[in-house]
Formats: C-alpha cells, structure tokens, sequence
C-alpha cells in the first residue's frame, strides 16, 4: 500500500494552482535565474561544511541539532523554489532566503532520531535515489563536472538547473507552450512537480535532513494532480511477488517477445498507412485496423512492462485485452480530427521526446528494481508505481502515434484517482498537452 | 603404433593431462546437469504461475527456465574448463569476455527452444498425438534449411581465403572430385585462440569450407594446409552434410515419438506442464544417441582422410596435420574408449596417422 505524501517527512506542496504564465518572464526565464543561480552556489558551499559537521553530529548524537538541521532545509527549500521557477513550473520570481509561501514549496519535519550505520553509509545509500532523481531531472543535479560519483564536491552545485532528465525536457516544451498560450500545460506542470517532490526528498535523505528512504511512488502527487477522462488508460493489477530466477532471466526470457514484437510491427507499419490513409478520408480509423494497432499496442506494453519489472509474469504473444497484470485499456474508435490526423507525426514529436526522456527513468527504475528483486524476490511498490506511470504516458503517446485517438497524451505521474476540478480544468483545452 | 614416436613422449603427457580435466569436468557437469533436470521436470510445473501467456507461451517459459537453471547448475564447470583453457594457452579470452560469450550463446539457445516449442506444441494442440510424425519432418526441414543457410548468417566474420597455393591445390581437387568452384574462407581465431581448425559448411550453391586462420600459420606447412584442404572438400564431395541430414531423420522420427509417449502422463505435448518433462526425455535421448551419432561421423571423417590421401597423395602432411593439431589445439592422440564413445566425433589422432601409415604401405 502507498504511504499517503503527508505521512512523508519532506513533502512538497502545491499552493497555487494557477498555470498562468507571464510569457516575458518565461522568455527570458534562463537569464532572470542567473543571479539565484549564483546565490545557491554559494548556499551550496556553506551547505556541504553545515551538513559535513551535521554527519558528524548524527555519527555522535544519533540526532542533528536543530539549527544545523533548519540551516539545511532552509536551502533545500531555496532550491526547490529556484528549480520550480526554472523549470516553469511556478511564475513568481523567488525569494532569496526559502522562506515558506512559495507556489511550489517545500514543508520539512523538523530533526528526528537516526541510525548511525544509516548515516555513516548514507552517501552510498542515497545514490541509487540520487540516479533516479538525475533521470527525473526535478531540479537537482549531477550538474558538476565532478559527476555523479563526487557527490561531496559537487554540493556547491546542488540545484543548478539541470542539462537532460524528464523535468528538463518537459520544460523546453513547455516554454513554446506558454509562449504561444500564456499557461502552462496542466500534465508538465504537474510531472515537473512530482520530479521536483522526488528529488527534494533524495536531497533531503543525502543531506541527514531525513532518514526516511525516498518513495517514488507517483501516488505523492495525487493531493495536486490529475487524470482527465483519456480514451487510452492503463490498469495495474498484478502483485509485487517476483520469482528471482525470472527476474535474473528476465531480459533472456524477453528475447521470442522482442522477435515476435518485431516481426508484428512489420506488419502494423502497413496497417498504420492504411488506418492514416482512412482516417483523413472517412475522419475514423476502421475497426478491424484500430483492433489489430490496439493489440499491437497492448502486446508491447505488456512486454515492456514484462522487461522493465513492472509486470510479474511472462506475458501472451497476441496482446489480448485483460490478458495481463499491467494493461492499456483502448476505447474503441471515435471520429478524429482531420487536421490533426494529417500533421501526426509531426504533433507527436514533443510527446515522443517526453516518452524517450520517462523511457530513461523506467530504465533506472528496471535496474535498480532487478536488484532489489533479485535479493528480495519483490519490487518496490514506488518503483512499480513509477515504471507503470511511465508505461502509461508511453502507451498514450503511442497510441496518439498509431492512430488510436487524437487525445495528446497527458503527462501527469499519476496512476488513478483525480478531483472532479482538475478534470474540469484539463478538460478545457482542446490540445491537452499539445503545442 | 607407437604413439609417443610418433607424437612425442611429453607431448603425449601433456594433452593428456590436458584432456583428462575435461573429461572429469565432463563427467560431473552432466551428473549435475541430469539432476537438475530431474528436479525440474517433477518442480517445473510450479512456474506456470509465472505466466500471463497461452499454453504454448507458457511452454516457451518452461522450456527457457529449464535451460536457464541447467545453465547456471553448469557455470562452475564452465568457469573452471575455462580457466583450464586459459592455462594451456588454448584460449586468450578474458572472463568477462566468456561471460558474454556464454550469454549470447544462452539467447541463441533460448530462441532456438522456443522455436523448437512453437513446432512441437503447435502440431501437438492441432494434431494430438500424432504430431510426432510431422514434428519430426519439420525438424528435418528446418535443419536442412539451416544448414543450406548457415554459411550466408557468418555476419561478416569470415574473410576469401587469398593463398594463392592454396587456392590453386583447390581447382585441381575440385576438379579431380567433379565439383564445383566452392567458395574458400577464412575466420580470425587467432586473436584469442591458438587452436586449429576447418570445417565444410552448406549444400548446393551455398557449400564452403572455412579455415580458422590459425591453420594457416605455422606450424601447420603449406603441404599440410592442402591435406586439410582436401578432407574439407572431400565432405562435399562425398556428400557428407546431406548424408548427416538423411541421418538425422533416422534418429529424429523415434525421438519425437519417445517424447511423444513419455509426455502423454502430463497431458502431451500440447501442454505446458509438459515441457519441464521433456527436456530431460531429450537430454536422456541425446545421451544415449551420442554413441551411435558418433561413430556415423567418425567413419564420415574417415573417409574424408582417406579421400585427402587419394587427392595429395602424401601421408607425411596429413600425419603432420595429426601432430601439429596434437600441439596446437592439445588433444589427446589416443583418448580412452568410452571417451571417443560418447565424445569422439572424428578419429582419435593416433587413428588417422595410423591411416596415413596404412595407405602409404598400400601405395608406396
């Protein structure tokens, strides 16, 4: 079961729900972040001497003191609001000082008992969190020259804005987006958020702020995001139990699907030209077509799912619908947009990029998932969660790519539940996340 | 004849000592590979659970897990035989370099089951328990197809062989057996490997013979290179690849029916909790079929020296082949009985020289 986000000690909080953006601002957001971004540098290097002298306060006292322990959240808070404002998911100019009241801000509970083993490891510990949150690129950063394996020379470059990671690429679309709209995507904001909650968190354990383990459970953002109604959903049913000689196998026991999955796209390339060429015709995909692209689509989720550990069991070859633990559910077809069918492809560039980027994390979540799997026979339910929230976003932007709707896909983390407000207001525009 | 004359008494020793840790190896790495699959043919069924697919997806499943655990049973055997290797020179690979070696070999496997599966438990579901009949026609089609094939899938790893002796020693041969230009190749072994070996591939257009490149150097003599130059041809030329297919459907017909009656208890073949079953009825059947397939090959390659010696019509090069290989690739001149029994598929070394001698007495 998913620990609900405010049971969490370091938790991110959405207080303006506005995706109004100044669009002078965000044109030059890059150059208006310069001076925080000299700021946090310099936080940054007083940060790694506070935190070296509360490591050696944990190691002593089993507890950090709780001026040390302010010292630290203060700046974690400070990078968060900086990293939201570059990554537009928030419009206001921060302040310098992390005070709370941001749009996007950061609540710390204050210092509590921590093992000592776990500190004195902690720099170790944190990595697999802190490669996760690079893959995220929720504002933090193995920014450094140093790379990722100097972490403690690489403080003083804590929360620079990053280069690569899902937030990053988010954010470049989403800067055309409001450029040409005034707001911003509701699905990017909110993916950007639960990249930036993440990685607060990572920060927050690495830093002795914490020594609650990072959840990637994309269930951390349910208190301020949403689903809108998607004729493409994903189910996940399945159980967290792996058998480890499958898991070890996995990639091997893979490879008929993988030939198989090849062999069928052949034919589904023809198909596709076929179903593109009907629905600028007619305005709909065929059903027979729609049918043979949806179980082409459903088998390589399955597969992937299969691959990547976010599904338990082998999957079938002929993608049948219900047939499996995590599990796309198609809507039949439905008229289509003739001018959006004609420039698909085209439209579908940013969601492909976005999907490549969420394809990067699902990696990351497979690898660490394979070892964790491997010696407890089990997947973590938050890296579960994670990869089938990736799964999903990638079954909607390729079933916007084969035809299957002109919904865009809508880049939220989240799995299931939503409020009927936030529906409302992704219900509005009409391209979704599109340009 | 006197093997260690001939051969050389430390020689001798040597290889030997050499094959007698492979043989050991041998030996306990199929005891541990019997047991495994014993176990898993009783506990396999358990991983159907393990599975989402239809009951020849699951199958697949069985079958790639079965592989899988007899493989990992055997990687301390495999690791040790390489360190073996490593150690009498017979291989310059490093162990991540045979990690990933064993890896590609174990997909190739996995594919090749799963493709053997889809056969068998397709004409099983279709036609009951008389799919061993066409099953084992398919398996013979498929083998016939991959031996026509195998020699264009060398994916670049193959270069023309451009010795120009060589070259010229193989018209007249071709000529002297009524073959066709057949294509001449050579491999690059040598950057890992000091063993020497070469080897006749394909049938009808696509037939070749492929030289490892370590055969090529010395100590092997020019003279030499063209007495393995005509035992390659020779199997072409005697036909040799069709006459192993014609072979192989000798054995695969009751081997297929045996798996088919062994597995009619879970259900047959059509069923996936057949398959953990089954590996251990092949693997038993390809034991007990070792012999018999053995002593067809030897006396194939027999014929093959001979024919070399008919063409060259020098038994000093093709007893220098025998030694030089003795050398170059360690094994062992007179290898116990049961050993060429169940391993031997070409003479022992000490029988193809014995050979040479005999026709150079015939044909002084």
């Amino acid at each position: 079961m998913a620990v609900p986000s405010s049971e969490r000690p370091i938790r991110l909080l959405l207080t303006d729900g506005s995706l109004e953006r100044s669009r002078l601002t965000v044109f030059f957001r890059l150059i208006l972040v310069i001076p925080h971004v000299i700021w946090l540098v310099l936080w940054g290097i007083a940060t790694f001497f506070v935190s070296f002298v509360l490591w050696l306060a944990v190691l002593i006292n089993r507890e950090a003191p709780r001026s040390l322990h302010d010292f630290v959240a203060g700046y974690l808070r400070y990078a968060t609001h900086v990293g939201a404002y570059i990554l537009l998911a928030a419009d206001p100019y921060p302040g310098f000082r992390g005070r709370p009241g941001y749009p996007v801000d950061l609540e710390i509970d204050p210092p509590v008992e921590q093992s000592r083993w776990s500190g004195f490891f902690r720099l170790f510990l944190a990595l697999p969190a802190l490669i996760l949150a690079a893959a995220l690129g929720g504002g933090l950063a193995f920014s450094s020259p140093g790379g990722a394996s100097s972490a403690t020379t690489e403080e003083n470059a804590i929360y620079v804005a990053t280069i690569g990671g899902v937030a990053s690429i988010v954010a470049f679309f989403a800067w055309f987006a409001i450029l040409a709209r005034g707001r911003e995507p509701r699905g990017f904001r909110d993916l950007t958020a639960f990249a930036l909650s993440y990685s607060a968190q990572a920060w927050g354990y690495l830093l002795l702020l914490t020594p609650r383990y990072p959840t990637s459970d994309p269930a951390l953002a349910e208190p301020w995001s949403g689903l809108p109604e998607h004729p493409v959903r994903i189910a996940v049913t399945g159980g967290l139990e792996h058998s480890r000689l499958t898991v070890f196998f996995r990639l091997l026991l893979a490879i008929p699907h993988l030939i198989w999955l090849l062999l069928w796209g052949v034919a589904v390339f023809f198909a596709l030209v076929a179903a593109w060429f009907a629905a600028l015709v007619t305005g709909r995909v065929p059903m027979a077509l729609h049918r043979f692209l949806a179980a082409y689509l459903r088998y390589g989720v399955h597969v992937s799912a299969y691959v990547y550990l976010v599904g338990r069991r082998f999957p079938g070859f002929t993608g049948r619908a219900g047939s499996y633990d995590v599990d796309p559910e198609i809507d039949p077809p439905a008229p289509q947009n003739r001018w959006k069918t004609l420039f698909r492809f085209f439209l579908a560039v940013p969601a492909l990029f976005v999907a490549g980027a969420l394809g990067g994390v699902l990696l990351v979540v497979a690898f660490f998932g394979w070892w964790y799997a491997l010696v407890t026979g089990r997947m973590p339910e938050g890296f579960r969660n994670l990869g089938a929230s990736c799964l999903r976003y990638s079954t909607q932007t390729y079933a916007y790519f084969l035809l299957l709707t002109d919904r865009y896909p809508f880049a939220s983390p989240i799995l299931h539940g939503r409020r009927e407000d936030v529906v409302e207001e992704i219900a509005a525009p009409p391209l979704g996340d599109a340009l | 004849m006197d093997v260690d004359a001939v051969f050389g008494a430390a020689q001798v020793a040597r290889t030997e000592r050499f094959e007698r840790f492979h043989y050991v190896l041998w030996v306990l790495s199929q005891i541990a590979l019997f047991a495994v699959l014993a176990i898993y043919a009783r506990r396999g069924v358990a991983f159907v659970r393990e599975s989402a697919a239809g009951p020849i997806g699951t199958g697949m499943l069985l079958g790639m897990l079965g592989i899988a655990i007899a493989w990992l049973v055997r990687i301390p055997f495999r690791v040790v035989a390489h360190w073996w290797n490593r150690r009498y020179d017979q291989t310059d690979l490093d162990y991540l370099e045979w990690i990933a070696e064993d890896w590609a070999i174990l997909a190739a496997g996995f594919v090749s089951l799963c493709l053997a599966l889809l056969v068998v438990m397709g004409l099983a579901r279709w036609l009951g328990e008389w799919w061993w009949l066409p099953g084992a026609g398919v398996f013979v089609g498929i083998a016939a197809l991959f031996t026509f094939a195998f020699p264009y899938l060398d994916f670049g790893t193959t270069q023309p062989l451009e010795a120009p002796a060589l070259v010229a020693a193989a018209d007249e041969y071709e000529r002297e057996l009524g073959l066709p230009d057949i294509s001449l190749r050579v491999e690059e072994v040598s950057d890992y490997t000091d063993s020497a070996n070469a080897y006749a591939v394909g049938f009808g257009p696509s037939r070749r013979v492929v030289f490892w490149d370590t055969l090529l150097m010395e100590p092997f003599s020019e003279d030499e290179q063209k007495s393995i130059l005509g035992h390659e041809l020779a199997h072409h030329a005697k036909r040799h690849l069709a006459k192993g297919l014609a072979w192989f459907v000798i054995f695969a017909v009751p081997g297929a029916w045996i798996l088919m009656r062994a597995t009619r208890g879970r259900g047959g073949m059509g069923r996936a909790e057949a398959v953990p079953l089954a590996l251990i009825v092949v693997a038993v059947f390809q034991l007990a079929a070792a012999p018999a397939q053995n002593a067809i090959s030897r006396r194939m390659e027999a014929e093959a020296d001979w024919t070399t010696l008919e063409l060259a019509r020098d038994p000093d090069a093709l007893e220098g082949v025998m030694v030089d290989l003795s050398r170059s690739s360690l094994g062992d001149p007179d290898p116990p009985g049961w050993v060429q029994l169940v391993l031997g598929t070409h003479p022992a070394l000490a029988d193809r020289v014995a050979m040479a001698e005999a026709w150079a007495t015939r044909e002084p």
